[in-house]
């Protein structure tokens, strides 16, 4: 039966077959012109803006190129040069962005957390307090950069005379390589506003009988924080961790406030994104293979990170229905 | 008896209501002191843009300004070129909130109400540059600019917009398009309604809520944008406010002229203010869209 079957297929010639696949081609573009129509533009973009140049930095990555007219494929020179010669540099960038991440992800997260449960209670007025937590957050962050610059100036700034006051010793914030990456965290936990809002909507759709229900079983309120509010915002918690991550590796801040083309009192403040642009631009001529080289890394340790964030997280919760 | 069952429990009545009334008290306390550790940068800024740059300089340093002036404020826009800058920028902005939403809706039209062919290929593909350090592409795209000879020029920071509006206000967009039923769709379909109208006519006005929380995003993003400018502005001309108090601030580095750039920052910081006042609730909203649903 089988192999009858086979057989007048076999027999039959192959010049109708080639019309039907062109007729069904013909078909699909039929159905499918309008939504190309609209989707060209992005189609348009992410080849030209996007994945053209992705291609054209990979290819970058294994040559040496000035972006004028010197270009040559030297392999992985590139790569062994963060290795080698750009070694005590690279060491010094990735401890201090990785420290950066390490440190302000999970304080901006249980702080920010903390906000939101904060101003999640019901109380009149409580709203006016949820506005003014987050207005530092809509400061442009170049001028948030330059005000805290204000703050933490050694003689002139408010810092040291509110260090004083609380009976605490002057410090040179930016201005010494021991207290830099210190100060430069501590001014971003300003900016907390913006994940307790997040933090607020997610609270907002726990079920309040689970509460009801946890309080006629005699639960008290940190029983209730641990076994209900935080378990049920796991998948936002999620969220704000993987934005939080990729967004702090690629932290380009630092250039506002840091001395010597943000880099800071003796590299202190130098960060990833920092060396990659003085890389490509800032330098006495300009390096965009080994800049694109630097990049590519970044790219892959953000992915990597991504990755093995998604692989763990088993202990997030997406609700019932999915 | 009754009586005195009665005065016991308007007594425990009062009780609970003092308890409630303290309890109120010790949180609103507890409020305004995170309030105050909080808005303490955004003070600082204001009470500093308000002192004489002698004022400024001058020790042991102060909060409050002995005498307040608005000087500054004019001082900016007659000494420092801030008026210029902030002309510049409003181009950027305004062209960008024109732009992305309209760009952003018609491809998110394409997404949430059409079918094609290779649809999820695409919206993967579109999805999957959110997570695309921009520093990947930046160098390139410095080079390929450069080529076109888009330096120095608004270009770089409004035309690629066109092509999309960028992958996450399609994807805003998009689901909240998800969200508006079919059936008006079809039912202007009967009538004759081709895709482009039912896209203007049908879809786009429903979207309005989502279409100001893009609007202001994508203003608060030009805005503040420093990076774009960084690169491509070359000439004071040019610069945009950020660049602008960027640049003044490694010129004139002296604490005497602080007192004009907290003023240039002051008005900086008002309008995204405004704006987030305003439409806090789409804002918020907005956010939740973006995070929950992604």
């Amino acid at each position: 039966m089988t192999n009858e079957r086979t057989a007048a297929a076999d027999v039959r010639p192959p010049q109708p077959q080639g019309g039907k696949k062109f007729s069904r081609l013909r078909e699909t573009c039929k159905h499918s012109y309008i939504g190309w129509l609209f989707t060209l533009p992005m189609t348009l973009g992410l080849l030209i803006f996007t994945f053209y140049p992705m291609i054209q930095s990979l290819v970058y990555a294994f040559a040496e190129y000035d972006g004028v007219e010197h270009f040559e494929l030297i392999g992985l020179g590139n790569f062994i040069r963060m290795f080698t010669s750009d070694r005590r540099e690279m060491i010094i960038v990735l401890k201090n962005t990785f420290l950066y991440a390490i440190i302000s992800v999970p304080l901006t997260l249980v702080l920010s957390y903390m906000l939101a449960l904060l101003v999640n209670k019901k109380i009149a007025g409580v709203g006016v307090f949820r506005v003014l937590y987050y207005l530092p957050v809509v400061i442009p962050s170049v001028v948030s950069g330059l005000l805290w610059k204000g703050v933490y100036d050694p003689i002139y700034g408010l810092g040291n005379s509110i260090l004083n006051a609380f009976g605490l010793p002057s410090s040179q914030f930016f201005e010494s390589e021991k207290s830099a990456m210190a100060s430069f965290i501590f001014m971003n936990i300003f900016g907390v506003g913006g994940s307790m809002i997040l933090w607020l909507s997610a609270l907002k759709n726990v079920p309040p009988e689970l509460y009801e229900a946890a309080t006629i079983d005699g639960a008290n309120g940190a029983v209730k924080l641990f076994c209900i509010t935080i378990p049920l915002s796991t998948s936002m918690i999620f969220y704000n961790l993987i934005t939080g991550i990729i967004g702090s590796l690629q932290t380009f801040n630092t250039y506002v406030v840091a001395a010597n083309e943000g880099r800071g009192p003796n590299n202190s403040l130098y960060f990833f994104a920092v060396k990659i642009y003085n890389t490509a631009f800032a330098g006495m001529r300009f390096e965009y293979g080994y800049a694109s080289a630097l990049a590519w890394v970044l790219f892959i340790i953000v992915g990597l990170l991504t990755v093995f964030i998604f692989r763990t997280s088993k202990w997030v919760y997406y609700g019932e229905e999915s | 008896m009754h009586q005195h069952v009665s005065a016991v429990l308007a007594a425990a009545n009062r009780k609970k209501m003092t308890f409630e009334v303290i309890r109120h008290i010790l949180w609103y306390i507890v409020y305004a002191a995170v309030a105050v550790v909080l808005l303490f940068p955004v003070a600082f800024m204001i009470t500093k843009s308000l002192m004489t740059g002698t004022e400024a300089a001058s020790l042991p340093v102060r909060f409050w300004p002995e005498n307040p002036t608005f000087e500054n404020y004019k001082l900016m826009f007659t000494e420092n070129n801030y008026l210029r800058y902030a002309c510049n920028t409003l181009i950027i902005v305004v062209f960008n909130m024109i732009a992305i939403p309209f760009a952003a809706s018609v491809v998110a039209y394409g997404f949430a109400k059409t079918k094609f062919a290779g649809k999820n290929v695409l919206f993967v593909a579109m999805l999957s540059t959110i997570m695309l350090p921009s520093m990947v592409v930046q160098i390139p795209q410095f080079a390929m600019f450069s080529a076109f000879g888009w330096i120095n020029t608004y270009y770089p920071m409004t035309i690629p917009n066109l092509f999309g509006g960028g992958a996450m206000n399609v994807f805003l967009l998009r689901q909240f398009m998800r969200g508006i039923p079919n059936e008006l769709d079809n039912a202007a379909k009967i009538d004759g309604a081709n895709a482009f109208q039912r896209y203007l006519l049908i879809t786009l006005p429903l979207c309005v809520p989502i279409l100001i929380y893009v609007m202001i995003t994508v203003f608060n993003t030009y805005w503040s944008d420093f990076f774009g400018p960084l690169m491509y502005l070359k000439t004071e001309s040019k610069y945009t406010l950020a660049i602008g108090i960027f640049r003044d601030s490694i010129q004139n580095s002296s604490v005497q002229k602080v007192p004009v750039r907290m003023a240039a920052g002051v008005f900086m910081t008002i309008l995204p203010a405004i704006l987030f006042f305003v439409f806090q609730k789409q804002l918020i909203e907005g956010v939740t869209v973006g995070s929950i649903k992604g």
